[in-house]
Protein backbone atom coordinates (compact mmCIF):
# COMPACT_ATOMS: atom_id res chain seq x y z
CA UNK A 1 0.00 0.00 0.00
CA UNK A 2 2.83 1.91 0.52
CA UNK A 3 4.04 1.42 -2.73
CA UNK A 4 0.93 2.31 -4.45
CA UNK A 5 0.89 6.17 -3.00
CA UNK A 6 4.46 6.73 -4.23
CA UNK A 7 4.79 8.88 -6.99
CA UNK A 8 5.31 5.71 -9.67
CA UNK A 9 2.14 3.81 -8.15
CA UNK A 10 0.27 7.35 -8.60
CA UNK A 11 1.41 7.46 -12.20
CA UNK A 12 -0.34 3.91 -12.62
CA UNK A 13 -3.67 5.17 -11.40
CA UNK A 14 -3.60 8.16 -13.19
CA UNK A 15 -2.90 6.14 -16.72
CA UNK A 16 -5.73 3.60 -15.82
CA UNK A 17 -8.40 6.17 -14.93
CA UNK A 18 -8.00 7.75 -18.33
CA UNK A 19 -8.07 4.50 -19.56
CA UNK A 20 -11.15 3.96 -18.21
CA UNK A 21 -12.45 7.15 -19.06
CA UNK A 22 -11.41 6.87 -22.34
CA UNK A 23 -13.57 3.61 -22.26
CA UNK A 24 -16.63 4.81 -20.64
CA UNK A 25 -16.85 7.36 -23.27
CA UNK A 26 -16.10 5.42 -26.31
CA UNK A 27 -19.08 2.98 -25.14
CA UNK A 28 -21.52 5.83 -24.60
CA UNK A 29 -20.93 7.27 -27.91
CA UNK A 30 -20.72 3.84 -29.90
CA UNK A 31 -24.26 3.61 -28.57
CA UNK A 32 -24.41 -0.83 -28.91
CA UNK A 33 -21.70 -1.11 -31.61
CA UNK A 34 -18.14 -2.39 -30.92
CA UNK A 35 -16.40 0.63 -29.38
CA UNK A 36 -13.30 1.69 -29.47
CA UNK A 37 -12.11 0.03 -26.73
CA UNK A 38 -13.54 -3.16 -28.02
CA UNK A 39 -12.04 -3.49 -31.60
CA UNK A 40 -8.50 -2.44 -29.78
CA UNK A 41 -8.74 -5.16 -27.22
CA UNK A 42 -10.14 -7.71 -29.52
CA UNK A 43 -7.20 -8.94 -31.33
CA UNK A 44 -5.29 -9.39 -28.25
CA UNK A 45 -8.06 -10.80 -25.96
CA UNK A 46 -9.33 -13.15 -28.63
CA UNK A 47 -7.16 -16.06 -28.86
CA UNK A 48 -6.64 -16.04 -24.83
CA UNK A 49 -10.40 -15.92 -24.38
CA UNK A 50 -10.53 -18.88 -26.68
CA UNK A 51 -8.03 -20.86 -25.06
CA UNK A 52 -9.20 -20.17 -21.44
CA UNK A 53 -12.82 -21.09 -22.66
CA UNK A 54 -11.66 -24.61 -24.23
CA UNK A 55 -9.39 -25.24 -20.83
CA UNK A 56 -12.47 -24.30 -18.43
CA UNK A 57 -14.24 -26.51 -21.17
CA UNK A 58 -11.90 -29.09 -20.51
CA UNK A 59 -11.73 -29.10 -16.70
CA UNK A 60 -15.53 -28.97 -16.82
CA UNK A 61 -15.38 -32.36 -18.63
CA UNK A 62 -13.17 -34.00 -16.55
CA UNK A 63 -14.75 -32.87 -13.51
CA UNK A 64 -17.84 -34.20 -14.44
CA UNK A 65 -16.61 -37.66 -15.73
CA UNK A 66 -15.25 -37.70 -12.14
CA UNK A 67 -18.41 -36.81 -10.79
CA UNK A 68 -20.60 -39.00 -12.50
CA UNK A 69 -17.86 -41.96 -12.62
CA UNK A 70 -19.96 -44.20 -10.59
CA UNK A 71 -23.30 -42.99 -12.43
CA UNK A 72 -21.67 -44.17 -16.05
CA UNK A 73 -20.11 -47.34 -14.15
CA UNK A 74 -23.61 -48.33 -12.89
CA UNK A 75 -25.41 -47.53 -15.42
CA UNK A 76 -22.80 -49.27 -17.65
CA UNK A 77 -23.64 -52.33 -16.05
CA UNK A 78 -27.48 -51.77 -16.14
CA UNK A 79 -27.40 -51.62 -20.12
CA UNK A 80 -24.98 -55.03 -20.06
CA UNK A 81 -27.30 -56.57 -17.93
CA UNK A 82 -30.35 -55.95 -20.33
CA UNK A 83 -28.30 -56.81 -23.22
CA UNK A 84 -27.64 -59.88 -21.62
CA UNK A 85 -31.56 -60.14 -20.78
CA UNK A 86 -32.28 -59.40 -24.46
CA UNK A 87 -29.74 -61.55 -25.65
CA UNK A 88 -31.36 -64.37 -23.72
CA UNK A 89 -34.80 -63.54 -24.72
CA UNK A 90 -34.10 -63.54 -28.08
CA UNK A 91 -32.23 -67.28 -28.00
CA UNK A 92 -35.56 -68.26 -26.03
CA UNK A 93 -37.68 -66.44 -28.79
CA UNK A 94 -35.60 -68.35 -31.66
CA UNK A 95 -35.93 -71.48 -30.09
CA UNK A 96 -39.49 -71.44 -29.19
CA UNK A 97 -39.51 -70.32 -33.15
CA UNK A 98 -38.20 -73.82 -34.39
CA UNK A 99 -39.79 -75.59 -32.28
CA UNK A 100 -43.19 -73.87 -33.32
CA UNK A 101 -42.36 -74.53 -36.73
CA UNK A 102 -41.27 -78.09 -36.22
CA UNK A 103 -44.73 -78.79 -34.68
CA UNK A 104 -46.71 -77.37 -37.10
CA UNK A 105 -44.50 -79.21 -39.89
CA UNK A 106 -45.32 -82.40 -37.48
CA UNK A 107 -48.78 -81.22 -36.73
CA UNK A 108 -49.59 -81.52 -41.04
CA UNK A 109 -47.84 -84.89 -41.34
CA UNK A 110 -50.14 -86.06 -38.03
CA UNK A 111 -53.25 -84.64 -39.46
CA UNK A 112 -52.63 -86.69 -42.68
CA UNK A 113 -51.57 -89.60 -40.84
CA UNK A 114 -53.81 -90.23 -37.96
CA UNK A 115 -53.98 -93.70 -37.66
CA UNK A 116 -50.19 -93.26 -35.98
CA UNK A 117 -48.81 -92.56 -32.60
CA UNK A 118 -45.74 -90.24 -32.24
CA UNK A 119 -43.39 -89.82 -29.58
CA UNK A 120 -41.25 -86.59 -29.80
CA UNK A 121 -37.63 -87.40 -28.62
CA UNK A 122 -34.47 -85.16 -28.61
CA UNK A 123 -30.89 -86.27 -30.14
CA UNK A 124 -28.47 -87.02 -27.81
CA UNK A 125 -25.33 -88.28 -29.39
CA UNK A 126 -24.08 -89.61 -32.59
CA UNK A 127 -21.90 -93.00 -32.80
CA UNK A 128 -18.34 -92.23 -33.07
CA UNK A 129 -17.83 -94.80 -35.74
CA UNK A 130 -17.22 -94.50 -39.11
CA UNK A 131 -18.77 -97.72 -40.12
CA UNK A 132 -21.95 -96.85 -38.87
CA UNK A 133 -24.88 -94.02 -38.71
CA UNK A 134 -26.94 -94.06 -35.09
CA UNK A 135 -27.37 -91.46 -32.59
CA UNK A 136 -28.90 -91.90 -29.39
CA UNK A 137 -32.54 -90.27 -28.45
CA UNK A 138 -33.83 -88.84 -25.09
CA UNK A 139 -35.90 -91.47 -24.44
CA UNK A 140 -36.95 -95.15 -24.26
CA UNK A 141 -39.31 -98.19 -23.33
CA UNK A 142 -40.88 -95.84 -20.22
CA UNK A 143 -42.25 -93.51 -22.64
CA UNK A 144 -43.44 -96.44 -24.69
CA UNK A 145 -40.68 -96.66 -27.54
CA UNK A 146 -40.14 -99.89 -28.46
CA UNK A 147 -37.44 -101.71 -30.38
CA UNK A 148 -38.03 -101.63 -34.48
CA UNK A 149 -40.19 -98.22 -34.12
CA UNK A 150 -39.74 -96.37 -36.99
CA UNK A 151 -38.51 -93.07 -36.83
CA UNK A 152 -39.44 -89.83 -38.57
CA UNK A 153 -38.33 -86.15 -38.74
CA UNK A 154 -41.11 -83.58 -38.29
CA UNK A 155 -41.75 -83.30 -41.93
CA UNK A 156 -42.62 -87.47 -41.93
CA UNK A 157 -39.33 -88.25 -43.75
CA UNK A 158 -38.48 -91.40 -42.77
CA UNK A 159 -35.23 -90.90 -40.52
CA UNK A 160 -34.35 -94.76 -39.52
CA UNK A 161 -35.50 -97.11 -36.84
CA UNK A 162 -35.23 -98.10 -33.15
CA UNK A 163 -32.44 -100.82 -32.97
CA UNK A 164 -31.79 -100.91 -29.27
CA UNK A 165 -33.69 -99.26 -26.23
CA UNK A 166 -32.97 -99.22 -22.30
CA UNK A 167 -35.88 -97.91 -19.99
CA UNK A 168 -34.68 -93.79 -20.42
CA UNK A 169 -32.69 -93.85 -23.77
CA UNK A 170 -32.98 -95.56 -27.22
CA UNK A 171 -30.67 -95.78 -30.37
CA UNK A 172 -31.62 -95.27 -33.67
CA UNK A 173 -30.01 -96.48 -36.82
CA UNK A 174 -30.63 -94.04 -39.70
CA UNK A 175 -31.73 -95.67 -42.79
CA UNK A 176 -27.81 -94.80 -44.67
CA UNK A 177 -26.74 -97.66 -42.27
CA UNK A 178 -25.47 -100.81 -44.52
CA UNK A 179 -27.64 -102.91 -41.65
CA UNK A 180 -30.60 -101.29 -42.80
CA UNK A 181 -33.34 -103.29 -45.27
CA UNK A 182 -37.20 -101.93 -46.18
CA UNK A 183 -39.18 -102.18 -48.74
CA UNK A 184 -39.10 -99.68 -51.00
CA UNK A 185 -41.63 -98.03 -53.72
CA UNK A 186 -41.02 -96.12 -56.47
CA UNK A 187 -43.90 -93.75 -56.19
CA UNK A 188 -44.09 -92.45 -59.62
CA UNK A 189 -44.53 -95.72 -61.34
CA UNK A 190 -45.65 -98.31 -58.74
CA UNK A 191 -42.32 -100.23 -58.66
CA UNK A 192 -41.14 -102.32 -55.46
CA UNK A 193 -37.45 -103.02 -54.57
CA UNK A 194 -35.36 -103.32 -51.35
CA UNK A 195 -33.76 -99.95 -49.60
CA UNK A 196 -31.02 -100.89 -48.18
CA UNK A 197 -27.21 -99.04 -47.00
CA UNK A 198 -24.25 -99.51 -48.61
CA UNK A 199 -20.75 -98.85 -48.02
CA UNK A 200 -20.37 -97.50 -51.58
CA UNK A 201 -22.47 -95.30 -51.35
CA UNK A 202 -22.24 -95.01 -46.83
CA UNK A 203 -19.62 -91.70 -47.28
CA UNK A 204 -22.06 -89.53 -49.44
CA UNK A 205 -24.93 -90.21 -46.98
CA UNK A 206 -26.74 -92.23 -49.71
CA UNK A 207 -28.58 -95.55 -49.72
CA UNK A 208 -29.41 -97.60 -52.82
CA UNK A 209 -32.57 -99.57 -53.90
CA UNK A 210 -32.09 -102.97 -55.44
CA UNK A 211 -34.35 -105.79 -56.44
CA UNK A 212 -36.35 -103.64 -58.96
CA UNK A 213 -37.77 -105.96 -61.43
CA UNK A 214 -37.79 -102.68 -64.54
CA UNK A 215 -34.78 -100.69 -63.86
CA UNK A 216 -35.37 -98.27 -66.88
CA UNK A 217 -38.34 -97.36 -65.40
CA UNK A 218 -37.31 -95.57 -62.80
CA UNK A 219 -37.25 -91.88 -62.62
CA UNK A 220 -34.53 -89.17 -61.57
CA UNK A 221 -35.55 -87.43 -58.92
CA UNK A 222 -38.52 -89.89 -58.49
CA UNK A 223 -39.86 -90.43 -54.75
CA UNK A 224 -39.20 -93.51 -53.20
CA UNK A 225 -41.49 -94.14 -50.60
CA UNK A 226 -41.81 -97.42 -47.88
CA UNK A 227 -43.99 -99.87 -49.09
CA UNK A 228 -45.41 -101.18 -45.58
CA UNK A 229 -44.44 -104.56 -46.56
CA UNK A 230 -43.16 -106.57 -43.30
CA UNK A 231 -45.18 -104.26 -41.42
CA UNK A 232 -42.48 -103.20 -39.37
CA UNK A 233 -42.43 -99.53 -41.41
CA UNK A 234 -46.04 -97.85 -42.41
CA UNK A 235 -46.54 -97.48 -45.97
CA UNK A 236 -46.13 -93.98 -47.66
CA UNK A 237 -43.47 -92.99 -45.63
CA UNK A 238 -41.05 -91.08 -47.90
CA UNK A 239 -37.15 -91.98 -48.17
CA UNK A 240 -35.68 -89.99 -50.59
CA UNK A 241 -35.73 -89.13 -54.06
CA UNK A 242 -33.67 -91.57 -56.58
CA UNK A 243 -30.37 -89.15 -57.54
CA UNK A 244 -29.14 -91.75 -59.89
CA UNK A 245 -28.90 -95.23 -61.51
CA UNK A 246 -25.77 -97.64 -60.63
CA UNK A 247 -24.62 -101.13 -60.61
CA UNK A 248 -23.03 -103.42 -58.37
CA UNK A 249 -19.32 -104.15 -58.67
CA UNK A 250 -20.55 -107.21 -60.21
CA UNK A 251 -22.21 -105.67 -63.14
CA UNK A 252 -25.06 -107.98 -62.53
CA UNK A 253 -27.21 -106.27 -59.69
CA UNK A 254 -28.68 -102.25 -60.94
CA UNK A 255 -29.54 -100.64 -58.62
CA UNK A 256 -31.39 -96.96 -57.83
CA UNK A 257 -29.24 -94.53 -55.58
CA UNK A 258 -31.37 -92.46 -53.18
CA UNK A 259 -30.86 -89.36 -51.53
CA UNK A 260 -32.65 -89.21 -48.22
CA UNK A 261 -34.94 -86.62 -47.99
CA UNK A 262 -34.47 -85.80 -44.31
CA UNK A 263 -30.93 -84.02 -43.66
CA UNK A 264 -29.74 -86.55 -41.36
CA UNK A 265 -26.38 -83.78 -40.33
CA UNK A 266 -29.09 -81.28 -38.70
CA UNK A 267 -31.21 -83.63 -36.85
CA UNK A 268 -32.05 -82.54 -33.40
CA UNK A 269 -35.65 -83.62 -32.86
CA UNK A 270 -36.77 -86.39 -33.85
CA UNK A 271 -40.45 -88.74 -33.86
CA UNK A 272 -40.73 -92.33 -32.49
CA UNK A 273 -43.81 -93.84 -34.01
CA UNK A 274 -45.12 -96.16 -31.30
CA UNK A 275 -48.19 -97.32 -32.95
CA UNK A 276 -49.68 -97.14 -36.62
CA UNK A 277 -52.08 -99.04 -38.64
CA UNK A 278 -50.69 -101.63 -40.90
CA UNK A 279 -51.90 -101.57 -44.34
CA UNK A 280 -50.66 -104.44 -46.30
CA UNK B 1 2.33 -98.78 1.32
CA UNK B 2 0.98 -95.15 2.27
CA UNK B 3 3.25 -93.54 -0.64
CA UNK B 4 2.52 -95.84 -3.02
CA UNK B 5 -1.12 -96.10 -2.75
CA UNK B 6 -0.87 -92.34 -2.94
CA UNK B 7 0.77 -92.60 -5.63
CA UNK B 8 -2.35 -94.50 -7.23
CA UNK B 9 -4.80 -92.03 -6.34
CA UNK B 10 -3.59 -89.00 -7.59
CA UNK B 11 -2.81 -90.93 -11.07
CA UNK B 12 -6.34 -91.79 -10.91
CA UNK B 13 -7.42 -88.20 -10.11
CA UNK B 14 -5.03 -86.95 -13.07
CA UNK B 15 -5.83 -89.77 -15.77
CA UNK B 16 -9.56 -90.20 -14.86
CA UNK B 17 -10.51 -86.38 -16.44
CA UNK B 18 -8.20 -87.06 -19.43
CA UNK B 19 -9.99 -89.74 -20.46
CA UNK B 20 -13.33 -88.19 -19.98
CA UNK B 21 -12.37 -85.44 -21.39
CA UNK B 22 -11.05 -87.24 -24.74
CA UNK B 23 -14.88 -89.29 -24.48
CA UNK B 24 -16.68 -86.13 -24.35
CA UNK B 25 -14.47 -84.52 -27.28
CA UNK B 26 -14.86 -88.15 -29.20
CA UNK B 27 -18.53 -88.76 -28.74
CA UNK B 28 -20.13 -85.32 -28.91
CA UNK B 29 -17.87 -82.42 -30.63
CA UNK B 30 -15.79 -85.00 -33.27
CA UNK B 31 -18.58 -86.61 -34.31
CA UNK B 32 -19.30 -83.77 -36.24
CA UNK B 33 -16.79 -82.59 -37.15
CA UNK B 34 -15.99 -84.55 -40.37
CA UNK B 35 -12.99 -84.81 -42.53
CA UNK B 36 -13.01 -86.86 -45.58
CA UNK B 37 -16.18 -87.77 -44.78
CA UNK B 38 -14.83 -89.94 -41.26
CA UNK B 39 -14.49 -88.81 -37.91
CA UNK B 40 -10.65 -89.55 -35.93
CA UNK B 41 -10.60 -91.68 -33.01
CA UNK B 42 -8.43 -89.75 -29.73
CA UNK B 43 -8.79 -93.11 -27.06
CA UNK B 44 -6.61 -95.57 -29.12
CA UNK B 45 -3.52 -92.21 -29.07
CA UNK B 46 -4.64 -91.72 -25.48
CA UNK B 47 -3.77 -94.99 -24.92
CA UNK B 48 -0.95 -95.12 -26.72
CA UNK B 49 0.25 -92.40 -24.65
CA UNK B 50 -0.13 -93.56 -21.45
CA UNK B 51 1.55 -96.66 -22.25
CA UNK B 52 4.78 -95.06 -23.68
CA UNK B 53 4.97 -92.83 -20.70
CA UNK B 54 3.57 -94.67 -17.72
CA UNK B 55 4.28 -98.29 -18.74
CA UNK B 56 2.17 -101.32 -19.65
CA UNK B 57 0.16 -101.53 -16.17
CA UNK B 58 -1.27 -97.82 -16.46
CA UNK B 59 -1.49 -98.58 -20.24
CA UNK B 60 -3.59 -101.62 -19.61
CA UNK B 61 -5.51 -100.25 -16.95
CA UNK B 62 -6.14 -97.18 -19.28
CA UNK B 63 -6.85 -99.27 -22.07
CA UNK B 64 -9.67 -101.07 -20.60
CA UNK B 65 -11.06 -97.60 -19.43
CA UNK B 66 -10.40 -96.11 -22.85
CA UNK B 67 -11.85 -99.35 -24.22
CA UNK B 68 -15.10 -99.60 -22.28
CA UNK B 69 -16.10 -95.62 -23.16
CA UNK B 70 -15.01 -96.51 -27.08
CA UNK B 71 -17.46 -99.47 -27.05
CA UNK B 72 -20.12 -96.63 -25.39
CA UNK B 73 -19.64 -93.95 -27.65
CA UNK B 74 -20.07 -96.62 -30.86
CA UNK B 75 -23.46 -97.36 -29.31
CA UNK B 76 -22.89 -101.05 -28.97
CA UNK B 77 -23.66 -103.01 -26.13
CA UNK B 78 -20.41 -104.99 -27.41
CA UNK B 79 -16.83 -105.27 -25.00
CA UNK B 80 -14.98 -105.39 -28.66
CA UNK B 81 -13.23 -102.19 -27.73
CA UNK B 82 -12.94 -102.88 -24.45
CA UNK B 83 -10.67 -106.11 -24.95
CA UNK B 84 -8.91 -104.20 -27.82
CA UNK B 85 -7.56 -101.28 -26.16
CA UNK B 86 -6.64 -103.35 -22.95
CA UNK B 87 -4.52 -105.25 -24.96
CA UNK B 88 -3.24 -102.51 -27.05
CA UNK B 89 -2.29 -100.77 -23.93
CA UNK B 90 -0.35 -103.71 -22.36
CA UNK B 91 1.27 -104.42 -26.02
CA UNK B 92 2.35 -100.76 -26.48
CA UNK B 93 3.68 -100.37 -22.52
CA UNK B 94 5.55 -103.40 -23.18
CA UNK B 95 6.82 -101.97 -26.36
CA UNK B 96 8.48 -98.58 -24.76
CA UNK B 97 9.35 -100.78 -21.53
CA UNK B 98 11.62 -102.79 -23.88
CA UNK B 99 11.80 -101.45 -27.29
CA UNK B 100 10.70 -98.20 -28.11
CA UNK B 101 12.72 -94.50 -26.78
CA UNK B 102 10.44 -92.06 -25.27
CA UNK B 103 9.59 -89.43 -27.80
CA UNK B 104 7.47 -87.71 -30.42
CA UNK B 105 9.00 -89.99 -33.16
CA UNK B 106 8.37 -93.92 -30.97
CA UNK B 107 5.02 -91.98 -29.88
CA UNK B 108 4.43 -91.47 -33.58
CA UNK B 109 4.88 -95.34 -34.29
CA UNK B 110 2.43 -96.57 -31.26
CA UNK B 111 -0.24 -94.13 -31.98
CA UNK B 112 0.21 -95.75 -35.74
CA UNK B 113 -0.04 -99.42 -34.64
CA UNK B 114 -2.97 -98.60 -32.25
CA UNK B 115 -5.12 -96.97 -34.87
CA UNK B 116 -3.92 -99.79 -37.71
CA UNK B 117 -4.78 -102.25 -35.62
CA UNK B 118 -8.57 -100.68 -34.24
CA UNK B 119 -8.91 -100.03 -38.09
CA UNK B 120 -7.99 -103.21 -39.42
CA UNK B 121 -10.12 -104.71 -36.28
CA UNK B 122 -13.27 -103.16 -37.61
CA UNK B 123 -12.59 -103.87 -41.03
CA UNK B 124 -12.47 -107.03 -41.10
CA UNK B 125 -14.73 -107.67 -38.56
CA UNK B 126 -17.15 -106.25 -40.80
CA UNK B 127 -15.84 -108.43 -43.67
CA UNK B 128 -15.84 -111.29 -41.50
CA UNK B 129 -19.52 -110.92 -40.21
CA UNK B 130 -20.80 -109.10 -42.55
CA UNK B 131 -19.86 -109.85 -45.89
CA UNK B 132 -18.66 -106.14 -46.46
CA UNK B 133 -16.36 -105.59 -49.47
CA UNK B 134 -12.47 -104.97 -48.08
CA UNK B 135 -12.01 -102.61 -50.24
CA UNK B 136 -14.50 -99.98 -48.63
CA UNK B 137 -14.05 -101.01 -44.88
CA UNK B 138 -10.27 -101.01 -45.53
CA UNK B 139 -10.25 -97.37 -47.29
CA UNK B 140 -12.56 -95.96 -44.27
CA UNK B 141 -10.32 -96.91 -42.23
CA UNK B 142 -7.07 -95.93 -43.96
CA UNK B 143 -9.20 -92.07 -43.83
CA UNK B 144 -10.24 -92.40 -40.37
CA UNK B 145 -6.24 -93.49 -39.30
CA UNK B 146 -5.07 -90.29 -41.47
CA UNK B 147 -7.92 -87.64 -39.83
CA UNK B 148 -6.63 -88.82 -36.17
CA UNK B 149 -3.10 -88.66 -36.63
CA UNK B 150 -3.62 -84.59 -36.60
CA UNK B 151 -4.16 -85.21 -33.09
CA UNK B 152 -1.06 -87.02 -32.16
CA UNK B 153 0.62 -83.62 -32.17
CA UNK B 154 -1.44 -82.50 -28.64
CA UNK B 155 -1.74 -85.86 -27.01
CA UNK B 156 2.00 -86.57 -27.37
CA UNK B 157 2.40 -82.98 -24.73
CA UNK B 158 -0.55 -83.90 -22.93
CA UNK B 159 0.46 -87.86 -22.29
CA UNK B 160 4.30 -85.74 -21.76
CA UNK B 161 2.83 -83.22 -19.51
CA UNK B 162 0.90 -85.69 -17.42
CA UNK B 163 3.93 -87.76 -17.28
CA UNK B 164 5.79 -85.11 -15.43
CA UNK B 165 3.08 -83.98 -13.14
CA UNK B 166 3.06 -87.31 -11.76
CA UNK B 167 6.36 -87.84 -11.33
CA UNK B 168 6.43 -90.76 -12.86
CA UNK B 169 9.50 -92.46 -12.83
CA UNK B 170 9.84 -93.55 -16.39
CA UNK B 171 13.25 -90.80 -17.25
CA UNK B 172 11.31 -88.42 -18.33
Amino acid sequence: MKELFSKKGLYIVGAAAAVAVIAAVSVALSAGNAGFASLLSEPFFKPIKSAMTSLVDSMEHIYDTMYRFDETQAENRELRARVAQLEQEYREYTEISEENERLRNLLGFAERHEDMSMEPVTVLSWTASNYASSFTVSKGSSAGIALYDPVVDEYGFLVGQVTSVTATSSVVTTLIDTTTSLGALLYENGETGVACGDYDLFGSRKLKVSYISDMSSAVIGGTVVTSGSGGIYPAGLVIGTVSGISVSSSGLDPYAVVEPSTDLSALSHVYVITDFAVSE
Amino acid sequence: MAKGKYRTLVKLLILAPYLILLYILQATVFTRVTLMGVKPLLLPMAVAGVAMFFGRTDGGVFGLFAGMLMDLSYNQATVQFTLLLTLLGILLGMLSDTVLVQGFPSFLVSALLGLFLVSAYQALSLVVLRGAPLRLTAAIGLRQSLYSLIFTIPVYYISRFLCRVMGAGRGI
